[in-house]
């Protein structure tokens, strides 16, 4: 026989006192999933619309000269080498690096006018400005396809599909962008190589269009550390998105790991209370086990284990009752729908650590109580 | 052998004070069956579980075979008390949730003996209480005077050398009662046993090596059976 045996043989026969003294602690892991749950998605909800505002960090070769004006930034008209990009991977923050959108700018004649020319890596800078709104679709890297803001359309009047040759380059028109209010509709997208190669500045990059999730550290550690990485380059934070976004998700940690902390207490005090019960209970049981020779280090074995199973089987039930629940409180109360994929699934396995340790913390102090029982008065109770 | 000098138990009711055993002095030899007898609360049970190390006297010492039992650590104790000591109760004390062998199992369990020879041993010792067919039933399954020969296969299954047995027969009928006192002595003989054995029935004394008259805590009467068998 082994104590597993002994305890679970146990469990069988206090069913009902088992599902009982669980419910409580299911409740309580099950409110700690929902709430990081919900938590995580309004964390990524929040990091969405913040995003809307474009990048938070924007990296310019370091230039005095002032050349080419595009929105609210000024690019030199000095250039980055596309090949040195990698290094801003190497950074010791480049986990919470969200985006990395390399551009190029430049202006070219077609007939008597100037066209502003931005090269781009699609699916990065869409990533950014997720209010674009295209007709058709983006260039496709390495081709000859481009986007035209809605000015440049008006004035070219080149329908999707129709080709435009610019510098003796064939372009064929893949999508308009619908207006933006901004100098994207003065522009013309084209994939990043192939405006390298119209512009004639092979490995040349202009800017690039950072965006960056950090809980703790700030984005100007982030900016240094590009700028640490790449020392010919300026990266600017845009502190005002960033803040926003920071302080939202710092209260809705605060505040899930507030509520998190009320419930485990208030479940550890409901598990010791049932354990305290069942050492009451049980005191015949365990005046038997000492008279047979058991020491409290067999007493708290025992304890233990049942209180380890218990937290076991109660994280698992309420982690999963809690994705499940999220699901359904997150839209009604938080206004947040919940995608299953989004949800970072250490959250199981931490939340069945935690409801083990909570159990096994909570049983200390019955396991000591029943192992200072007096055997005898054991033995004497009916 | 089991020696106690001057063991007094004191129990404290309120501002009262109750003297369970008052100055007991007791030698019991290896091998001997002993009877205790006396009224209710003349202290025959205090004295059966300060012999089985699990009731601290509150002055006196009690030395078995030359070890003061008092004198050790409790995790010390109780591990002499797995390995030298077997009790049987007056109700069994079985764990309802254990079927007979698992119930024999238990001393073994916690006495670390390695778990594939659990179901051996306590087979053997079950056999040795005639119960052999019957391993696989849960206490409720098995009337009293076989849930009493599963306490006692539970109690001699570490191979103790002492046995102590409050009110064995106590809920039993004659007939079962004297069946279990048999066996009783069958183990002390065949295995060299000592057995302390607490009983209200003179009947059930009647054939014990020794019998102690216990009143208000104190031995008045320790008689010597000549006429049984020696060993």
């Amino acid at each position: 026989m082994r104590a597993i045996t002994l305890v679970l043989k146990n469990f069988s026969r206090r069913k009902s006192r088992l599902i009982l003294s669980s419910i409580g602690l299911i409740l309580a892991i099950v409110v700690i999933v929902s709430t990081f749950t919900i938590a995580n998605s309004m964390q990524i909800q929040i990091g969405d619309e913040v995003e809307k505002y474009g990048p938070n960090i924007i990296v310019t070769p370091k230039s005095e000269s002032i050349s080419v004006p595009y929105g609210s930034v000024v690019i030199g008209n000095l250039t980055i080498y596309e090949s040195s990009l990698e290094k801003i991977y190497t950074i010791p923050n480049r986990g919470n690096l969200r985006t990395v959108s390399p551009k190029i700018y430049g202006q070219v004649d077609y007939g008597n006018s100037s066209l502003l020319v931005v090269g781009m890596v699609s699916e990065q800078e869409a990533k950014l400005k997720k209010w674009w709104n295209v007709e058709g679709s983006l260039p496709q890297n390495d081709t000859n396809q481009i986007l035209l803001g809605s000015v440049v359309e008006s004035f070219l009047r080149s329908p999707i599909g129709s080709t435009i040759t610019i510098n003796n380059m064939t372009l064929t028109v893949a999508g308009i962008l619908s207006e933006t209010g901004s100098v994207d509709d003065y522009s013309l997208f084209l994939p990043l190589h192939t405006a390298q190669m119209l512009l004639n500045q092979p490995n040349s990059v202009s800017v690039i269009d950072v965006g960056a999730i950090c809980k703790d550290c700030p984005v100007e550690v982030i900016s240094q550390q590009i700028m640490d990485a790449l020392p010919y380059v300026k990266a600017t934070p845009v502190k005002q998105a960033v803040e926003t976004r920071m302080k939202a998700i710092e209260q809705t940690v605060n505040f899930s790991l507030l509520l998190g902390s009320i419930i485990l207490a208030v479940g550890c005090a409901g598990i010791m209370n049932t354990m305290l019960a069942s050492v009451h209970e049980r005191m015949k049981e365990i005046g038997i086990f000492m008279s047979l020779g058991a020491d409290d280090f067999h007493l708290y074995k025992i304890f233990i284990l049942e209180s380890l199973i218990l937290g076991l089987i109660g994280g698992l039930i309420g982690s999963f009752v809690g994705l499940a629940s999220s699901t359904i409180m997150g839209p009604l109360l938080m206004k947040t729908t919940i995608s299953l994929l989004e949800i970072p699934l250490y959250i199981i396995p931490l939340c069945i650590v935690l409801s083990v340790i909570v159990c096994v913390v909570a049983s200390l102090y019955p396991a000591w109580r029943a192992s200072k029982i007096d055997p005898v008065q054991a033995l004497r109770t009916v | 052998m089991i020696v106690m000098k001057d063991i007094t138990k004191i129990y404290e009711m309120g501002s009262a004070q109750v003297f369970a055993l008052n100055g007991v002095n007791l030698e019991i030899d290896d091998g001997d069956f002993l009877a205790v007898m006396g009224p209710s609360g003349s202290g025959k049970s205090t004295l059966l579980y300060t012999i089985g190390a699990l009731l601290t006297p509150t002055k006196g010492n009690v030395t078995i075979d030359g070890k003061s039992i008092y004198r050790m650590k409790p995790r010390q104790r109780a591990e002499f008390r797995r390995k030298n000591v077997g009790f049987i109760f007056q109700t069994f004390e079985l764990l309802p949730y254990l079927t007979a062998l698992e119930n024999v199992v238990l001393p073994l369990y916690l006495s670390g003996v390695t778990i594939s020879k659990h179901e051996d041993i306590a087979e053997e010792a079950l056999r040795k209480v005639g119960l052999a067919d019957r391993a696989l039933h849960k206490p409720t399954e098995l009337s009293g005077g076989e849930q009493q020969r599963v306490s006692i296969a539970r109690g001699i299954v570490n191979n103790p050398h002492i046995l102590l047995a409050d009110e064995p027969t106590g809920n039993l009928d004659q007939k079962t009662g004297n069946e279990i006192i048999q066996l009783l002595h069958r183990l002390s003989d065949k295995d060299g046993l000592t057995v302390i054995m607490v009983t209200h029935d003179p009947e059930k004394a009647r054939l014990s090596d020794k019998v102690l008259q216990m009143i208000d805590g104190r031995i008045v009467e320790n008689e010597q059976r000549i006429y049984r068998k020696r060993r």
